[in-house]
């Protein structure tokens, strides 16, 4: 029988390549019923998530990250878990205790709990959600919990997870149903992942409504009407929802996560038009890309390795789809014959593409979805600039917008201050 | 007549602007080492632009204090390592200089709220101690002596008491499994943890300095 710090190495390492960045929540305490607010509640979550470590590569490591059991019926052929030889669990109990130990130390900030597919993903979902369950209700542990769901789990054990979780999601690897079917070839792209997407968007919507009535019941709070419209609503622009909807539980929203390079011929527009659609359509509230790294022992172990550089530029845009407002066919204009992009920074490339045809930009004038165009001006530089605007405050010189947080030497080349912008070499030829 | 029009601060509606208000700071730097009353009547004079912008050396140097601050207790609560009891009590080693101890403790009230929060401050020597209603004294007794006496007075929780073994090695094996060889990347890790951040009381035998090799004092070679 193995050990728990046997199986935390053994399951911690088969899980390493799971991605989830963030261990923040804005979930409050004020809520009732939410985990049956017991009193003696232990743990918090903190709107700007604390990191209690780092690992040699700089990744943030605050959450408890193993799988819950590596033995799998499927045979994913990027998979770790392909490699390994001994097959470990954990018990609920042993999993709960460790994480309370860990909680108790300040090294950890909560947990992301996956698995491999036991017999079946309803039979081991039901154990990952045993302890949960003794995670919140015995310990009365309320920190951050991300929960992933398994390919194929049924409905009744999602509606389950998505009360006691603060985040869900269910990994899509690959973009497009053939491009799975090449690197997992058990997996029902539209069957085991969309529709379990579909209904995580749909239970979740369900559920903040129904908790949002009872509170209606309990307590006079004046936001209600307004965080009720948050819930369906989107902002006029862009895809990300408002970052806090609302929602009293489930507040991290449903992610997912992509093998950025494991399929032949995958490329960068094939995952950006999947994510453009899986963020209007499911409610997504950010994608995560891991490179893949060939693994000994795997089908793949041969197969050349993607670069980390191809991962880092598919964050960027996908920040500038999220959050900067562009729309996939701005992205779509700088990407290469390939269908991949080019090197460098995303924005960079499409501002200097942009500016081609458009008059250079005076913040004195521009509207804040042109500003988000200039390399160098970001969502909160450009609110400032244009809250500034409105108190008829006028830019005269580089420096008023330095103050604000432009970073001028990214920006001068496409700003046009009073008519004076930045000059060009070819302007003295 | 006519209301006279407020003229307005145009940096004042921007909400997250850079820098601090001017309440911020006069609540905040009193809690700084470095910290004099006239500093304050210097601060009053000051236009709150110049202030958020570090208009002036004299508001570029307060804003560096605030950041002290403000980066020493978020360090603290990154970094200090607890153990806790099965009384239900809380406690571990703190380095702050400047007098954020309330700060640290509150964090971990949040986060505790049944427990005990005894924090030990090595600058000072003394024992920081916050009860259940968030209530904080000091106590110049040795810090095992402190944590004696208060766990005394308490009844065994039995849930805490399913806690009582050693996490040290938990961690050590879950930091390692987590690593990915093909990602090192030791400036990246070195902005994370900067190597001052070692000497603090958490980190200082702590599995990250361990198992980072490349970080080497001028004596290891």
């Amino acid at each position: 029988m193995p050990s728990t710090l046997e199986k935390i190495k053994i399951l911690g390492t088969n899980s390493k390549y799971d991605i989830c960045a963030s261990t923040a929540s804005s979930r409050t305490r004020k809520y009732p019923k939410l985990f049956r607010n017991s009193k003696d509640w232990i743990g918090a979550t903190e709107t700007a998530g604390i990191c209690h470590s780092y690992t040699p590569d700089g990744r943030c490591m605050s959450l408890f990250k193993t799988l819950y059991t590596n033995k799998c019926i499927y045979d994913c052929k990027y998979c770790f878990s392909n490699n390994c030889k001994r097959r470990v669990s954990f018990t609920p109990e042993e999993y709960a205790r460790t994480i309370m130990k860990l909680y108790s130390m300040n090294v950890v900030e909560g947990i992301f709990i996956s698995s491999g597919v036991c017999g079946s993903a309803d039979a081991t979902t039901e154990e990952m959600l045993e302890a949960v369950k003794l995670l919140r209700f015995k310990y009365h542990f309320q920190g951050y919990i991300h929960f992933k769901c398994l390919p194929g789990v049924s409905q009744y054990l999602i509606k389950e997870a998505i009360p006691l979780s603060d985040r869900i999601s269910i990994n899509s690897e690959a973009s497009t149903k053939d491009y799975l079917s090449e690197i997992a070839e058990q997996k029902d792209f539209k069957n085991d992942i969309e529709t379990r997407q579909r209904w995580i968007k749909k239970l979740r919507i369900r559920h903040n409504e129904e908790a949002l009535e009872e509170l209606k019941d309990l307590k006079a709070d004046k936001d209600i009407e307004l965080q009720k419209k948050m819930i369906n609503g989107r902002r006029e622009d862009g895809y990300k929802k408002y970052r806090w909807d609302g929602a009293p539980i489930l507040n991290g929203g449903q992610t997912t996560q992509f093998v950025v390079g494991a399929a032949e011929n995958e490329t960068d527009l094939d995952l950006l038009k999947r994510i453009d659609w899986q963020y209007r359509n499911l409610d997504l509230r950010r994608a995560y890309f891991s490179s893949f790294i060939p693994i000994k022992g795997t089908p793949f172990a041969n197969k050349k390795r993607a670069p980390l550089e191809r991962e880092h530029q598919l964050y960027q845009s996908d920040w500038l789809l999220r959050i900067y407002q562009y729309k996939l066919e701005d992205l779509k204009e700088i990407i290469n014959g390939n269908g991949n992009l080019p090197k460098g920074d995303p924005k960079v490339h499409f501002a200097r593409h942009y500016f081609k045809d458009h008059n250079l930009i005076d913040p004195n004038e521009a509207p804040y979805k042109e500003l988000l165009r200039v390399p160098g001006i970001g969502p909160i530089s450009a609110k400032r600039i244009i809250n500034l605007r409105t108190k008829k405050f006028k830019f005269k010189c580089r420096e008023d917008l330095k103050a604000v947080g432009v970073v001028l030497k990214r920006a001068d080349p496409f700003l046009s201050i009073n008519g004076q912008n930045q000059a060009t070499i070819t302007s003295f030829v | 007549m006519k209301k006279k029009k407020k003229l307005q601060d145009p940096l004042k509606v921007l909400g997250r602007a850079r820098g601090y208000s001017r309440k911020e700071l006069i609540q905040n730097l009193p809690r700084h080492k470095n910290f004099t009353p006239d500093l304050i009547d210097k601060l009053k004079k000051l236009p709150e632009v110049v202030l958020r912008n570090s208009g002036t050396p004299l508001a570029k140097k307060l804003i560096k204090m605030m950041k002290e601050l403000n980066t020493e207790a978020y360090r603290a609560k990154q970094f200090t390592r607890t153990e806790l009891n099965d009384r239900g009590v809380l406690y571990g080693i703190v380095l702050l200089k400047h007098k954020v101890m309330d700060i640290v403790l509150n964090y971990f009230h949040m986060r505790w709220p049944q427990c005990l929060i005894c924090l030990y401050n090595e600058d000072t020597h003394k024992t920081s101690v916050m009860n259940e209603k968030g209530v904080i004294w000091e106590s110049e007794l040795a810090f095992r002596e402190v944590i004696k006496k208060i766990s005394k007075k308490r009844k065994i929780m039995p849930y805490f008491k399913e806690i009582q073994f050693s996490g040290d090695k938990i961690f050590e094996t879950l930091y390692k499994s987590q690593y990915i060889e093909e990602r090192d990347n030791p400036n990246f890790f070195e902005q994370m943890i900067p190597k001052h951040c070692y000497k603090l009381p958490g980190m200082r035998d702590g599995v990250e300095k361990r198992f980072n090799y490349q970080i080497k004092k001028l004596d290891d070679f």
